[in-house]
């Protein structure tokens, strides 16, 4: 058995003002009784140091909502609401609660667990409006908590043979691509260097280096103390910039171009180039917008080996308005329909908020995903989606050790590395490899709900005239 | 009808407050004239004679904006400086979810505590807001149903439906506990389950996990869980019950398996497991011996020989074939499939798997009700439904979906006052004592209030049910089953 892929965690606290969920504010008819410091095992009520005849003010972050000080205080002092800072937080994609799961991935790598049931909507749009299958009955995967062992979240990265072909003689004669593998259907994508201080960039350049992943990085952004991590960083440049990037180029094992016409048009001659230069991957970077189908086929015909297709930060198309999961499914169908489905790899990105969305975007027909706002939430970022889009990163982060933020960033992908493979388990799917396109091994909410619920009470009035 | 060992009895709360869902303001302008003390009857205002300031009001006793047609008496239309004033309390919105609102939690309290639904009008409780599923179903009553009186209906379901000889096992409600194991809840939690369990001529179910000593007394109202691990599995537990149940998966954790920290695996779980004490205990998923139905099927029989009397159920999770793995375990010899959906689950499990893997339980009954319909199965199985069945409404409507009858689990923790924090699991266990077995939290209520909280919430969705049968004309809850025109749903219609 080959070496295990493997994450290694480090609890690592952040010491950072935290954003918590909740709010307890203690009237004036308190009498500092001390019975909510006894009743609360979270320790979120305790007496002042400056004076222990006081209580001090609520440690809100440690508070888990269990109700027992707000119904056990004798006199009904303390008043409990959801924190308005908390409630701002996001919006309807970066949902609240998605932060505080982040932020505990980040600090103790473990995958979140809880008890009584799911609390959530019954579906929702985008990634929400689909389920995992999983079965029964033992598959070859299914050898229990020792199988995860055997299941590889490995994908790879370039174009791959529809078939082998061997001369009269039985030797090969095609001509086998180069890929390269990456261990886990994830890298990191950070395409634009806005809000990313000097310490923060080394930090996830490590942490892609740390799970043997890749970051993708503006070229321009590649300064002197990340370039020994060349084998770990994807540049991302225009068509124009090839030359002027050649260094870097000559020593990273793939590369990032945008899309434009230009590019589409020249595309042999700018491969041309970076062939000269060196044997890197191109990855064609291209915002997903309505159409996009058509020109994915036409980049597979230009000869390009990997796309990434980049939605906004919510996942949205734009123009568009469709879910990064059905652009990334019309786009696969459309490729299968073609028939050169093989000859690309896809690159799901924008919106990649949560560890389903992994495997989820790769039923959908992504090779593997690229992710972004995560890996500055892990670092304590506060993302707001109105009025309008907003990011901030919080104070002080510019004098985060590299190695806690690292630790965060390999916390938060080990605990996403855990849940993919909780979920390939229960999908009985032993291969990230296959997880492409593997609709038959998914639910989705518009079918199911048309095929049972449309059944049954569609027309019901009619049919039963 | 109830059996006639249920006895309704008031229960209150184990707190001194109750989450408030209004509240009520008093300005500056209150003069301390003690009109609204004397006003209002449910004691929210308190003026103490000698004190210059009335007393903060007592929220949570406050009816709220119905009290507004109270006119001898509505406190804010009473106050001669119009000192008070009423509005929704922000406590409120901190307590349940999408899927038990607020509402949901505070009436399943008052059921508990009371053994009837609650009185108040203001209290959407039989819907939760989660936007799909249930909560997008209706009830349709038809206008002229035939007259029935309450006496003569009947809510009992027969479980053994084969004419195999084996017990003739008939439930007076068409409900059950689900498997709590050992370990996972306190002492007092269990305990109770089963002795509600026989006080309603119904089931509980141990769990994985083995089967107490303290549950000898209830062995004809204890399903005993043989689940992948096989911990404190024996030939004794399986000889001392009417309903063995084989656990292929659960619908919180559909496809993984369990893990129980070497730390929790104490001196009397271990025992209680057969297992070395301190070390962690994996439950792997699936069955390792199961690889067919016919494999399936020699585990059915293996049940079946050590004990000639017994029913088995097969619980499974809701993957796509769930149909499929219904009718397979009928061939195999189940009496009772039960079907458990993702979105419900009292134990820990990790949140992705909760959220995402296999099918929500109100697509999987029709699909198995109907499969097992055409396969000519369905009048010689019980189906049973769980997963997300929060309240009465629930229950009716995954009958008239296709099941005989239902179980549940998060509604009997919220009924001994689980407030759904989620943090079962963590640290010490749960805060209020229901989900641990930490010496001084699991002390915090006794096994007798807790059967009794547990006796009325029964009573309290029983006479639910029995209200809507009376309503659709019917004498019994088994010509509900699968009656989707009494259904309708708010995108369909
Ligand atoms: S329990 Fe209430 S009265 Fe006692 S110290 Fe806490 S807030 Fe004050
Ligand atoms: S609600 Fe519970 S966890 Fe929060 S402060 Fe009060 S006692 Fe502590
Ligand atoms: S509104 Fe009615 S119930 Fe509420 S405090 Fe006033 S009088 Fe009492
Ligand atoms: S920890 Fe919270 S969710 Fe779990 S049983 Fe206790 S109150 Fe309920």
């Amino acid at each position: 058995m080959p070496k295990k892929y493997h994450i290694e965690i480090n609890p690592t606290p952040l010491d950072l003002k935290l954003v918590a969920k909740f709010k307890i504010t203690r009237g004036e008819n308190c009498i500092n009784c001390g019975k909510c410091t006894k009743v609360c095992i979270y320790e979120a009520h305790k007496r002042s140091e400056a004076d222990i005849r006081k209580i001090a003010e609520p440690y809100m972050v440690a508070c888990k909502n269990c109700f027992r000080c707000i119904q056990e205080c004798p006199r009904g002092a303390l008043v409990k609401s959801l924190d308005p800072e908390f409630q701002a937080l996001g919006g309807p994609y970066w949902k609240p609660d998605m932060f505080l799961s982040i932020w505990k991935q980040a600090e103790d790598g473990k995958v979140p667990v809880s008890g009584a049931g799911y609390r959530g909507p019954f579906t929702g749009p985008g990634f929400d409006g689909m389920w995992t299958d999983m079965s029964e009955i033992v598959r070859p995967t299914r050898d229990g908590i020792h199988g995860r062992e055997y299941i590889s979240t490995a994908v790879e990265l370039g174009r791959k043979l529809n078939h082998l072909e061997f001369d009269a003689s039985g030797a090969l004669v095609s001509k086998v691509f180069d890929v390269v593998n990456v261990p886990i259907p994830i890298i990191l994508d950070i395409p634009s260097s806005e809000l990313i201080t000097p310490n923060i960039k080394q930090a996830i350049v490590a942490a892609a280096k740390k799970i043997d992943s890749f970051v993708i990085l503006p070229a321009e952004n590649i300064t002197d103390d990340v370039q020994k991590n060349m084998q770990h960083i994807i540049p991302l440049m225009s068509a124009e910039q090839v030359l002027f990037h050649a260094e870097l180029i000559r020593h990273a094992r793939v590369i990032a171009i945008d899309y434009s016409d230009a590019l589409l048009k020249n595309f042999c001659s700018i491969r041309e180039s970076v062939r000269n230069l060196s044997p890197a991957l191109v990855i064609v970077r291209i915002p997903a917008s309505s159409g996009i189908e058509e020109r994915v086929v036409e980049l597979v015909r230009a000869g390009v080996e990997i796309v990434q297709i980049a939605a906004d930060y919510c996942g949205m198309e734009v123009p568009g308005g469709r879910y990064i999961k059905d652009v990334i499914r019309a786009v696969h169908l459309r490729l299968v329909d073609e028939r050169v489905r093989d000859e690309i790899s896809i690159i799901a990105s924008g919106g990649i908020a949560m560890a389903e969305h992994v495997p989820k975007a790769c039923i959908c027909g992504a090779d593997l995903t690229a992710v972004g706002l995560p890996l500055l939430i892990a670092l304590g970022a506060l993302v707001y989606q109105e009025p309008e889009k907003k990011i901030v990163m919080p104070e002080g982060i510019d004098t985060v050790p590299v190695a806690i933020a690292r630790q965060r960033i390999v916390n938060l992908m080990g605990a996403w590395h855990s849940q993919i493979l909780e979920m390939m388990g229960a999908m009985g799917i032993r291969e990230a490899r296959r997880l492409r396109g593997e609709t038959g091994r998914a639910i989705f909410f518009d079918e199911i709900d048309k095929d049972i619920f449309g059944k049954l009470f569609q027309n019901q009035e009619a049919a039963s005239v | 009808m109830k059996p006639d060992s249920v006895v309704i009895k008031p229960i209150p709360s184990r707190f001194k407050h109750q989450v408030p869902k209004y509240k009520v303001t008093r300005s500056d302008a209150c003069i301390n004239c003690g009109m609204c003390a004397k006003s209002c009857p449910y004691g929210v205002h308190e003026r103490i004679e000698g004190h210059n300031k009335m007393r903060p009001p007592i929220d949570y006793k406050c009816i709220g904006y119905e009290c507004r047609k109270n006119d001898e008496f509505y406190c804010v239309y009473r106050c001669p400086r119009k000192a008070l004033s009423l509005s929704l309390n922000p406590m409120y919105d901190a307590l349940g979810d999408c899927r038990w609102t607020s509402d949901m939690i505070v009436a399943t309290w008052i059921m508990a505590e009371t053994g009837y639904p609650p009185e108040r009008t203001d209290l959407g409780y039989n819907l939760g807001n989660s936007g799909g599923g249930f909560d997008k179903l209706r009830l349709k009553f038809p206008e002229n149903p035939a007259k029935v009186n309450r006496e003569e209906i009947s809510t009992a379901i027969r479980l053994n439906r084969r004419a195999d000889g084996r017990a003739d096992v008939v439930i007076s409600t068409p409900v059950y506990g689900g498997g709590m194991s050992f370990g996972s809840v306190s002492l007092a939690t269990m305990l109770s389950k089963a002795r509600n369990a026989k006080i309603w001529n119904t089931f509980t179910c141990t769990g994985e996990g083995g089967y107490p000593e303290m549950l000898y007394p209830y062995d004809d109202h204890v399903i005993t869980q043989v689940a992948t691990g096989l911990f404190g599995v024996r030939e004794e537990t399986i000889q001392r019950v009417k309903i063995v149940e084989f656990k292929y998966a659960q619908g919180a954790k559909p496809g993984l398996g369990g893990h129980l920290l070497g730390t929790k695996n104490t001196e009397s779980v271990a025992r209680m497991r057969e297992a070395v004490q301190g070390t962690p205990l994996f439950s792997p998923f699936p069955f390792h011996s199961v690889y067919s139905i016919e494999d399936h099927k020699k585990h059915i029989d293996w049940i079946k020989q050590m004990n000639p009397k017994a029913l088995v159920s097969v619980k499974v999770s809701t993957p796509n074939d769930v149909d499929m793995v219904a009718v397979g375990s009928y061939y195999a010899g189940a009496h009772i499939i039960h079907i458990d959906g993702g979105y419900g689950g009292t134990g820990a499990a990790p949140d992705i798997a909760k959220k995402n893997i296999a099918m929500p339980i109100e697509y999987a009954i029709p699909k198995v009700h109907n499969f097992l319909r055409d396969e000519g199965a369905r009048d010689v199985v019980t189906l049973i439904a769980s997963g997300g069945i929060r309240t009465a409404h629930d229950l009716v409507k995954a009958i008239c979906l296709g099941a005989d009858g239902a179980v549940i689990g998060t509604a009997e923790m919220v009924a001994l006052e689980c407030v759904r924090c989620g943090n079962c699991e963590s640290g010490r266990g749960c805060a209020r004592g229901i989900a641990s077995t930490d010496s001084e939290l699991a002390d915090l209520f006794n096994d007798d209030w807790a059967t009794q909280r547990l006796t009325n919430l029964y009573h309290a969705w029983n006479y639910q049910l029995v209200d809507i049968l009376q309503r659709m004309g019917m004498k019994s809850v088994t010509e509900l089953v699968g009656r989707t025109d009494l259904l309708e749903h708010v995108d369909y219609s």
